[in-house]
């Protein structure tokens, strides 16, 4: 975007965060009486109130007893730092989902502490949505989408949209989430004057001082000369007005290199057993896809911090093979984890953290079959590492190790290969492995098997070469192996590999020529 | 759609299937231990992968073997290998791969390994491997120590092994004989019988009855380069 083009900010604003955050935490108390209580008890202080709630008569500031004492199906909430601040960043994905430079506003403070609002960078964006409107329009969606109600107004400068979107809030109370508005460029010198000084959020000595010569309006702040205000009221006075005259027109930061997604929570009560951490985790899980559907990201790898009962902390990481956005594939992980794991205490928070990146990409072969899509590879082969677990899902590769039996795993990633098809077939015999070896008990009293009996079948030996001897790791006390192979045909048809093993002092077969 | 086969790449067994193993359909190896299951599977897979295909490998028994794979010619690279801990997970791995649309094989391995207890395959699954594998590119191909997929098996092989090849003074390994036996084929004529004879990696390719001293020799040599670190035991 060239550094002549006006600047145009979107603020993408939800009037009351607290609530927003209950909700999109627990969506099956949407349409219910509900109030957000900043403790538990009965002299907890309300918060904040469900519209349903407003309706019964139940109000901010008034205690939680009186408030049962007016609406007796009334749900209540414990406010939760963790889940406000997720909301709070839920609330920048949204606006990074459709444009690239965004940052959320500062907190308010006194009545509009609750309020979040996220800045937008709106240059340009009419070619991308038709028009200002369906920017905006399109912003409002995406913040629904996340389970954020929110209000957008478009304007030249950060504060003038967010008072736009502040106005928006207080014409139609909390009804008017999901509206829109675009103050052209140039119109802001209109809007501002008529406006309450209260919407610039004033902090609250000032605003009585304000008040008491009779300054209500922006304009009444606008008409007097700076040196006349800074006389009266101080330097306090000239970053209200620095807002009144709506100077702050820099864009938005571009979005961070490296995106960390969390979400987190507090719970009600210790969870101990698994099954209701997993539904828990279910419900982060589900919001953290969305928020990551939503950029267009994936994650390969999900950190979760559970906090303990007594102030513990359990820490830990689960990988999928690929980059994946399906919550199912993360929970069947986790509980993979947690079930070899258990955490040592009950769980009081849970918090869930990923890198979110591209998905991958894949350059096409002109000349070979094309494989699965990456996306939907990426899919397969974390549903395999779910079913299988971590370490039993890649492309198998020749192990750099001594021991007869060491294998490797690969990441499976295929490129295009410089074979062309054309080697001429190999009708080798191979090796069926056996993992753990199968124990045999072996009769050889001239040191070569004569006679051999196993859960594989066995009799007396008809062929046998060898021995070939492999040792190795000697000077380690736990890797050290001594094998004495030798292929063994007993008389049931059966040829198999059999092994002296000399460390543990046993025979072994560890493979059937299949 | 047609049916377009997947060649094994060896000249009598491809005669015999009718080209080979048919995309988008099930079908069977079945065959007891020892009797060229897993030497019939990569040669599939090593025709498979040398095309620049991919092919998937399910391994509830652990008993995939990398090194004969690499010796069999196959594409390690291109092998997908996943070791599901059960049967139930095994299954759910089959559908995965085949919705997947990208591998041009699954070879779902259910035959024993250490634990030698052959699976329990619910009857319902294999209707439903079928119709997953149906209108994909995929060959399905299933090993087992014996028949299990019964009349959902599009083409079914049994195998059984004719002869054991020991070359004397000292023994050695050099191969095996194989009979296989189209029991089954939807698509064409059933009852056809061919012959591999599989060899030891390292040994000499002419046929097997031809081995002279001096192939042996050869042979030997070979074989022993083959192997990690061989040594003589005293």
């Amino acid at each position: 975007m060239p550094a002549s083009t006006p600047p145009r900010i979107a603020c993408l604003l939800v009037p009351d965060l607290p609530l927003a955050a209950a909700l999109r935490a627990h969506p099956e108390l949407g349409g219910q009486p509900l109030a957000i209580t900043s403790d538990r008890g009965p002299r907890a202080e309300i918060l904040a109130v469900s519209p349903e709630a407003a309706q019964a008569g139940v109000r901010p500031q008034q205690g939680l007893a009186h408030a049962r004492t007016l609406c007796a199906e009334l749900c209540v909430q414990r406010a939760s730092p963790a889940l406000e601040r997720a909301a709070r960043n839920a609330l920048l994905d949204a606006a990074f989902s459709t444009s690239p430079r965004a940052v959320l506003a500062p907190p308010g403070s006194g009545l509009l502490a609750a309020e979040a609002a996220a800045f937008v960078d709106a240059r340009g964006v009419g070619r991308l949505f038709h028009s200002e409107r369906g920017f905006a329009g399109a912003l409002c969606e995406r913040a629904a989408h996340l389970g954020l109600p929110a209000v957008v107004s478009i304007a030249s400068a950060r504060t003038v949209a967010r008072i736009a979107a502040r106005t928006l809030i207080a014409a139609g109370s909390s009804g008017a989430t999901g509206t829109t508005r675009v103050l052209p460029p140039g119109s802001e010198t209109d809007f501002l004057p008529p406006l309450p000084l209260d919407l610039l959020d004033p902090e609250d000595r000032l605003a009585s001082d304000l008040a008491r010569f009779g300054l209500h309006r922006v304009g009444d702040l606008l008409r007097i000369p700076e040196r006349g205000l800074v006389t009266r009221f101080g330097h306090r006075i000239l970053p209200l007005l620095a807002l009144a005259r709506g100077e702050d027109r820099s864009p938005p930061p571009p979005a961070p290199s490296k995106t960390l997604l969390e979400e987190a929570l507090d719970l009600e009560r210790p969870i101990q057993t698994l099954e209701p951490l997993l539904f828990v985790l279910r419900g982060a899980l589900a919001r953290l896809r969305a928020r990551l559907a939503l950029r267009r990201l994936a994650a390969a790898q999900l950190e979760i911090e559970l906090g303990l009962s007594g102030g513990g902390r359990d820490a830990r990481r689960v990988a999928a093979s690929a980059p994946t956005l399906e919550p199912r594939i993360w929970l069947r992980l986790v509980s993979l984890s947690l079930e070899s794991r258990p955490p040592p205490a009950a769980i009081e928070r849970v918090r869930l953290a990923v890198e979110a990146r591209p998905p991958r990409g894949d350059q096409l072969d002109f000349f070979r079959p094309a494989g699965a899509p990456p996306a939907a590879l990426d899919r397969t082969l974390a549903e395999l590492t779910a079913l299988c677990g971590e370490g039993r899902v890649g492309a198998p590769a020749l192990a750099d190790d001594p021991r007869p039996d060491a294998h490797a795993l690969a990441p499976f990633r295929p490129q295009p290969s410089r074979r062309d098809g054309s080697s001429p077939p190999r009708t080798r015999l191979a090796v069926r492995a056996l993992r753990p070896p199968l124990p045999a008990q072996v009769l050889a009293p001239h040191g070569s098997p004569e006679a051999v009996r196993s859960a594989l079948g066995g009799g007396c030996v008809l062929h046998c070469a060898g021995p070939w001897r492999t040792t190795g790791r000697w000077w380690s006390q736990d890797e050290r192996f001594a094998f004495d192979h030798f292929d063994v045909q007993t008389e049931d048809g059966l040829v198999f590999r059999l092994r002296r093993n000399h460390v543990a002092r046993r025979w072994e077969i560890d493979g059937v020529y299949d | 759609m047609p049916l377009r086969p997947r060649p094994t790449g060896l000249d009598a067994v491809d005669r015999m299937l009718g080209g080979g193993f048919p995309q988008g359909r099930l079908s069977e190896i079945a065959g007891e231990a020892g009797r060229g299951c897993t030497s019939l599977a990569l040669a599939l897979l090593a025709h498979t992968t040398a095309s620049g295909a991919w092919a998937a490998m399910l391994d509830p028994a652990d008993a995939f073997d990398p090194l004969s794979a690499d010796a069999a010619g196959v594409d390690l690279a291109r092998v997908l290998w996943a070791r599901p801990r059960g049967l139930e997970e095994a299954l759910r791995c089959a559908e995965h791969v085949l919705t997947a649309h990208g591998f041009a094989l699954l070879v779902l391995d259910l035959a024993p390994g250490t634990s030698q207890q052959a699976p329990r395959v619910p009857d319902a699954a294999w209707p439903r491997l079928r119709r997953s594998a149906a209108g994909t590119d995929t060959a399905l191909v299933v090993l087992g120590q014996q028949r299990l997929a019964g009349s959902c098996a599009d083409v079914a092989v049994e195998l059984e092994s004719t002869r054991t090849h020991f070359l004397p003074r000292p023994d050695w390994l050099a191969g095996r004989d194989t009979r296989l036996s189209l029991v089954r084929n939807r698509m064409g004529p059933a009852d056809l019988h061919a012959h591999v004879g599989w060899r030891m990696p390292g040994a000499l390719e002419s046929p097997l009855h031809e081995a002279t001293p001096q192939a042996f020799q050869h042979s030997a040599r070979a074989q022993a380069l083959g192997r990690p670190r061989p040594e003589r035991a005293a």
